[in-house]
């Protein structure tokens, strides 16, 4: 037993993670979501920009690989926007995010009966990374001459008074990679000063608190957990909030694996060390 | 010809480096306009680096199904997704390679959904169980360090789920704290020595001292 | 017959009979769409199967996905980078007010340069061109950004005035923080006396800091694990969840 317990076989831990992943899926208990304050930030701009109208740029630089995490976020993000008539310019800097974006597009977009062009654009995606947000900066029709399907900016009513960067009320990064502190805040929110707030995958979160404290960030959601509680504040229960369940369950069971491993170590690993 | 092989493209990235840095401050609109046009070139050659990117990667395939080298048949597995992929994209849902691309429905948007999306998220999914085996395995309280390591990682994963606030609400608000707080710290100490770096790096390459972008081979 | 091989015939088996039920009872259409969340399925179950060991069925979903991307990205590239801004626009050179376009010359030009990187050592010296183009110019773009942005706006916030309230202590832990990671960092003096006392907090906020990052990180696999959990048994199976 004691030689099980120390060395247990990893198919073993497998099957208690997906059976904790399954089980809490399957069956329905509630568990009390509270927005953080970091989260909240976002959902108020949002808020304020509607109350005038305006326009955001919403950032799709995320892929499939963290599509369980990013597009619930993008989703109850739009149904927002569209449910305060706020105007959504969506955009790539990752070619992979074009099916994404596309696909949360249309969903929230019929939902809510947003109509393409005078509610929402969707540019689509281009190369370049810092050099398209410089150039995105100075002039934007230059940049995206034309939207994903072919129509001018110039003539479309969410983009034709676009100028520049400063001319969003707000710009959200949906991201799964370096994106916001590598290229939109250097290149883009440290010149054009615009609100930026950010939604990325949990691994990238803990390293983005220094630029929500210097204030370079408004808000932040990261991961699974963010995006449930965005869907907490639209009112939109999804995905998200429906993996918080699995998620508590297979979190208590990670760590009681952990204190299972410490409390085998202190008992016996350590004079077996020692022995050796 | 060591004039076009080496002191060229030296001379280009001092040229181009210094001009980076310079319109940055000037706020004449020539010196915008020159930032703009550059900025322009460099998004197109982008996009060239993306199609070396891919065909380098596809070469690499191609070699391997050549030589006939162990599991060849999975390098040419590699060349039915892409050509399939390819000949949809160019179909174009019926309207062709030369006009914008159809993006909200047909056999491109299928394979997408259907093949790249669940193939990709599982992908990174499998880590899900490598890690928490990972997580028994390694995250002994060895040392003091260890410990701490440990405490912080178990507060932030309760704390950062609905079932934190269930046990207590502190559980929550210290999560926030040590994210907030000493982790901000410690990640902003780092981001400062990164960037520190970043630049010196960025002011090798204008000088020309730091030349591994060129590649190896002939000088 | 090898234990491996049985377990793969059963495990085709059962698919194969899941999905004649699901296509049978009409829980799956009989559509592209149907096809589609079988296909999904029969690929995320075929990675999956890594987690017995690794064999052929996941590097064939492996292989065919590693294509597709490629093919996704390069025509993500071609319709909306090199179709709209450069062929298009130089296709039309030949008109007169279409001149405004001749600059993209160069740029196109300095593309082709980079290709040659693959090519016979006799050209791919040009390659060298293109790379000092895009390597010098990001350099210089990078340092004043960088300077202004991860440097000057983030040492600034580090030296707020310290209130005697929370916040205040929040912000003197903070600037300990800070400081002492960067003398754990300093290599040039030996770590003893103060300076051995600074980096040994040093450590300390370093190790919270990666505890929050690997519990971060366990976090956002098992969400991707939820989310692939929950497209099989929503999606594929057509659970109506919660069951209980």
């Amino acid at each position: 037993m004691k030689e099980f317990l120390l060395n247990i076989d990893r198919r073993i831990i497998f099957i208690f993670v997906a059976l904790g992943v399954i089980i809490p899926a399957l069956t329905s208990f509630n568990l009390p979501i509270n927005p953080t304050p970091n989260v909240q930030s976002i959902y108020d701009t949002i808020e304020e920009v509607g109350a005038k109208n305006g326009t955001i740029l919403i950032s799709f630089d995320y892929g499939p690989g963290s599509f369980p995490e990013v597009q619930p976020m993008a989703l109850a993000v739009l149904r927002h926007c569209f449910k305060r008539n706020v105007k959504v310019v969506g955009m790539c800097l990752w070619p992979q995010a074009v099916g994404l974006a596309q696909q949360a597009l249309d969903t929230a977009s019929k939902e809510l009966d947003a109509e393409y062009g005078s509610d929402y654009v969707f540019l689509g995606f281009k190369t370049g990374f810092h050099s398209l947000v410089i150039n995105m900066g100075h002039d934007f029709h230059g940049t995206f001459p034309q939207d994903s399907p072919g129509n001018n900016t110039t003539e479309l009513p969410v983009t034709q008074n676009i100028k520049g960067l400063a001319d969003f009320d707000y710009v959200l990064c949906l991201a799964a990679g370096n994106t916001p502190d590598g290229i939109w805040i250097p290149y883009g929110q440290e010149r054009y000063k615009f609100k930026f707030g950010l939604g990325c995958t949990a691994v990238m979160a803990p390293d983005q608190f220094p630029y929500l404290q210097s204030g370079q960030m408004n808000g932040m959601m990261g991961g699974l957990a963010g995006a449930a509680e965005y869907e907490t504040l639209v009112q939109a229960s999804g995905t998200a909030t429906e993996g918080m369940r699995p998620q508590s369950v297979v979190h208590l069971i990670i760590i009681a694996f952990i204190i299972l491993g410490n409390v085998m170590y202190f008992l016996y690993g350590r004079q077996k060390g020692g022995a050796q | 010809m060591l004039f076009l092989r080496r002191t060229l493209p030296l001379i280009i990235a001092f040229v181009m480096g210094m001009i980076g840095i310079l319109v940055f401050y000037i706020p004449h609109s020539g010196a915008q306009a020159l930032e703009q046009e550059l900025t322009k070139w460099d998004r197109i050659v982008a996009a060239f680096a993306m199609v070396l990117g891919i065909y380098s990667l596809m070469r690499l395939h191609w070699g391997r199904v050549r030589r006939q080298q162990a599991g060849w048949a999975y390098s040419f597995l590699v060349f039915v997704g892409f050509t399939v992929m390819f000949v949809l994209a160019i179909y174009n849902d019926g309207q062709g390679p030369l006009s914008p691309q159809v993006i909200d429905s047909g056999p491109f948007v299928w394979m997408f959904d259907n093949v790249q999306v669940p193939a990709d998220a599982t992908m990174f999914s499998i880590l899900a169980f490598f890690i928490a085996s990972a997580a028994y395995r390694t995250f002994r309280a060895r040392t003091p360090e260890a410990a701490i390591l440990l405490v912080s990682a178990i507060i932030v994963m309760i704390g950062r789920v609905p079932i934190g606030a269930l046990i207590s609400d502190w559980v929550p608000w210290l999560s926030q704290w040590l994210m907030a707080v000493p982790n901000l710290a410690a990640k902003r100490g780092i981001l400062l020595g990164v960037s520190l770096g970043a630049v010196a790096t960025a002011l090798r390459i204008i000088f020309g001292i730091e030349r591994s972008y060129l590649g190896g081979g002939e000088e | 017959m090898s234990r491996d091989q049985i377990f793969f015939i059963v495990f085709l088996f059962i698919f194969a009979t899941i999905n004649i039920y699901l296509f049978g009872s009409g829980s799956l259409s009989a559509d592209w769409s149907g096809l589609g969340t079988f296909i999904a399925a029969g690929i995320t179950l075929s990675l999956y199967s890594f987690l017995y060991k690794d064999n052929p069925l996941f590097k064939f979903a492996e292989n065919l996905y590693v294509g597709v991307a490629a093919a996704y990205t390069i025509t993500q590239v071609w319709y909306n980078v090199l179709w709209v801004d450069v062929v298009d626009p130089l296709s039309e050179l030949g008109s007169d007010e279409s001149l405004g376009n001749l600059w993209l010359i160069v740029p196109t030009l300095l593309g082709f340069f980079m290709l040659t990187q693959l090519s016979s050592a006799k050209f791919s010296w040009l390659s060298r061109i293109a790379f000092a183009f895009v390597v010098g110019l990001g350099a210089g773009l990078a340092i004043p950004r960088t300077i202004a942005a991860n440097l000057l706006a983030q040492i600034q916030p580090t030296m707020g005035p310290i209130t005697a309230d929370l916040a205040g202590f929040n912000l003197f832990i903070i600037l300990v923080g800070v400081v002492t990671v960067l003398v754990y960092f300093f290599y040039s003096v030996e770590h003893t006396g103060p300076v051995g006392v600074a980096s040994k907090i040093g450590i300390w906020f370093l190790m919270i800091s990666f505890g929050a990052s690997f519990g971060y990180t366990i976090m956002a696999r098992l969400s991707l694990l939820i989310g692939r959990v929950g497209f099989l048994l929503e999606d594929w199976l057509v659970l109506p969840l919660p069951l209980f």
